[in-house]
């Protein structure tokens, strides 16, 4: 049997890159034409605040995604080295920067120009440094929300929310000059309470997916998630997700599972290869399925629409990339235990310090806490040049290998 | 013992500093203060608490920014630093005893910045090499001490005369350099580092904290307004005192020197490289391992680029 055929895919996802990704690249170009403001926006920045000024945002990451997934992100990537920008830099940023240094036959036409640019110091320095270079390339202004680090990893301190929500007070003064609109609190409640709605809907998602066998695997999460990470306060996430939501639902109910087979109930840290998502179909061939991913949990948060800037602090502040290990540790011991799992699957990626550095203290503690093993694996999200398929597929298959030995011991 | 813990993919200067501590070369330290002022080293928090045995650790939370807000979180943040250390070590650290480092530490400043005008001259009095090794001494050396020591080594090297002609006039620019055998390969090859643009050099010291303000007010101050490090939204400005400093030492190129996977300079270099050769200047872009792998290439690039200057003038 081929990997495809194990695999159930869902009816919600089907054709998700043509029913909603396109889509979306056509609006935000079409919106760029009406001459409506067009933002370019990187992950863990608080979209709500775009959304209840109708800025209309658009993800360089979710772009690279794309590219990686179309298969042209190593062109791009190529581009920007030519402009001596190395090739140990993040692959989402050479792909993104290759795109605006004048390649030709971009899927989905480019990202529209931006009106200005928003970055937040929440995930990373790549993710800023990047968009400054993008910022000085197009003309455009860059805002960096400059927001601390995470120290507790646990409840965050008083000092921290009131500095992240100070620095929404000058979002604001940006977002007015620059649309030369007035932002309405009244909106972003609205935009929230939806943002909120979207945030609960993904997460009984995700707790569907406790169900033995699992209803969902990574290849459908990892699309699905991009209403989460891209317009969560949107009637539009909310119906989508509610939908798969009933769709799990009942296969859970009717105990189907996404393969038919389920043996190794496995998590993937941090974020897939785009350019080769059949690689969880091959998995799925070994028996395994991934039951949940730390970046499908990381995004969904509470909105207390009675403190709107306060809630986006709460929400947006404790991003793993941007706290201390114990965060990450906390949510993969949490899911372990939650999720039945067997195995944790740690990615480094190469062109990114903050998942790659640390991987180490994740292992070991979940190993000495709850006796399960983890497998380091060296990928990229967006360069397949640093990437060694073969030699990735001999690590999973040795440590299915070794799943399967201590399955025969406990049983 | 680094590589037990440390990816491929990281700055081999913070697995080195690591390294050195797993080894037990650092077993007479109490504690070890880390920043957020890059990915690498905000990341390698968690493996020194993690794997060391130092009973002081902590992070000093770093705006990338800075605006009035910035300022205004830093020092909060320098408050919450300072009660840190008082709890830790049982000490208070008053306002005087602040004054006082600060006076120290000016000296120190000012000092350096005489050592480096002195490479303003042709030829420089000093080698790039010497610069490099007086400026990472003060980073070692108690400040006091240092400071009666630069008083000696300008008088003495006020007095240098009939020194040889020198090489091509240079800027080295980049992150970390805390071995000076990347400035020898650069000066044996025909070259004269006149101007650094280096977090162990010039943007070490360069700017003074403000002695009349109050004390932590000051160091807040200082610490956010220096010669910007590429982790900060400044690199505008950064570039600006670059191009200054290039022209004040009157360099004919520039060697951007920088660690393998030091993101935030790796973005900043091909700007830094246009802006500089938009002003007439010759630049070099390399990247380099702190273990000095691959020397030999770099020295071959280094020599053509050289050559290519002399040839050129």
């Amino acid at each position: 049997m081929s990997a495809t055929e194990t695999m159930r895919r869902l009816q919600t996802t089907r054709g998700f890159y043509g029913n909603y990704i396109k889509k979306f690249y056509a609006d935000a170009h079409k919106a760029k034409e009406e001459k409506r403001p067009v933002a370019w926006v990187a992950s863990t920045f608080p979209v709500e605040m775009l959304q209840a000024i109708d800025v209309i945002p658009v993800w360089p990451e979710n772009y690279a995604s794309v590219c990686a997934a179309r298969q042209v992100s190593v062109r791009l990537c190529e581009a920007a080295e030519r402009e001596n920008f190395s090739r140990d830099l993040c692959s989402y940023a050479r792909c993104v920067l290759g795109s605006i240094f004048g390649e030709k036959d971009l899927p989905e036409g480019g990202m529209p120009k931006p009106d200005f640019l928003l970055a937040s110091t929440g995930a990373c320095d790549t993710h800023f440094k990047w968009f400054q270079v993008a910022s000085r390339r197009l003309k455009r202004p860059l805002f960096l929300l400059d927001i601390p680090y995470d120290t507790t990893g646990s409840e965050l301190e008083g000092y921290q929310v009131r500095h992240y929500v100070a620095q929404l007070e000058g979002l604001v003064s940006f977002l007015e000059e620059q649309t030369g609109r007035k932002f309405e609190m009244n909106r972003l409640k609205e935009v929230e309470r939806l943002s909120d709605r979207t945030s609960k809907l993904w997460l009984e998602i995700q707790d569907c997916r406790k169900a033995i066998p699992t209803p969902m695997g990574a290849r459908d999460a990892f699309s699905a998630v991009f209403f989460m990470l891209c317009v969560p306060g949107t009637e539009m996430a909310v119906e989508f997700y509610r939908r798969l939501r009933d769709e799990l639902k009942e296969r859970v109910e009717n105990k189907i599972g996404v393969i038919e087979d389920e043996r190794y109930r496995l998590i993937w840290d941090n974020l897939p290869m785009w350019f080769n998502l059949r690689f969880f179909d091959y998995l799925n061939s070994l028996g395994a399925v991934i039951v949940a991913e730390t970046f499908s949990h990381v995004w969904a948060g509470n909105l207390d629409i009675s403190k709107p800037l306060e809630s986006l602090a709460r929400k947006y502040l404790p991003n793993f990339a941007n706290a201390v290990a114990e965060r990450r540790i906390d949510l993969i011991l949490r899911v372990v235990r939650e999720w039945s799992v067997d195995g944790v699957i740690l990615p480094t990626n190469w062109g990114c310090r903050m998942m790659s550095i640390g991987m180490t203290i994740l292992k070991n503690t979940v190993h000495e806490r709850l006796g399960v093993p983890s497998l380091i694996i060296d990928v990229d999200s967006s360069d397949w040049r640093s990437y060694n398929e073969a030699h990735v597929k001999t690590q999973v298959e040795a440590f299915i290998e070794m799943l399967s030995k201590r399955n025969q011991r406990e049983a | 013992m680094a590589d037990a813990y440390c990816p491929d993919n990281m700055c081999s200067f913070c697995r080195s500093c690591f390294d050195t501590t797993l080894k037990g070369d650092y077993d007479y330290l109490d504690g070890y203060v880390a920043s957020n002022s890059c990915d690498n080293r905000g990341k390698m928090y968690d493996l020194w608490r993690h794997h060391t045995k130092l009973p002081y650790i902590h992070l000093i939370n770093t705006p990338h920014t800075n605006t009035e807000k910035a300022q205004k979180f830093f020092h909060d943040e320098l408050v919450r630093f300072k009660e840190s250390l008082e709890k830790a070590f049982r000490t208070p650290i008053s306002d005087q005893s602040l004054r006082k480092a600060t006076r120290v530490y000016n000296e120190n400043r000012a000092l350096l910045k005489k050592v480096y005008d002195l490479r303003r001259k042709d030829p420089s009095l000093l080698s790039g090499v010497e610069a490099l090794e007086i400026v990472l001494s003060s980073a070692l050396t108690p400040k006091e001490e240092h400071n009666r020591l630069l008083g000696q080594l300008l008088h003495e090297v006020s007095g240098r005369s009939n020194l040889p002609k020198n090489g091509v006039r240079l800027l080295v620019s980049g992150s970390v350099i805390d071995d000076a055998e990347l400035l020898r390969i650069v000066e044996a090859a025909g070259g004269s580092v006149v101007a650094d643009d280096l977090c162990t050099g010039s943007r070490y010291f360069w700017d003074l904290v403000d002695s009349d303000a109050k004390p932590l007010h000051a160091i807040a101050r200082r610490y956010l307004d220096k010669v910007p490090c590429p982790f900060t939204y400044q690199s505008e400005d950064r570039f600006k005192r670059v191009m200054d400093m290039a022209k004040r030492y009157d360099v004919e190129g520039a060697i951007i020197l920088v660690l393998k996977f030091c993101d935030t300079h790796m973005f900043d270099a091909p700007l830094l490289k246009a802006e500089l050769e938009s002003s007439g200047l010759s630049v070099l872009y390399l990247e380099w391992e702190h273990a000095m792998t691959g020397i030999a290439q770099l020295r071959t690039r280094i020599e053509a680029f050289i050559e290519m200057i002399k040839g050129v003038s």
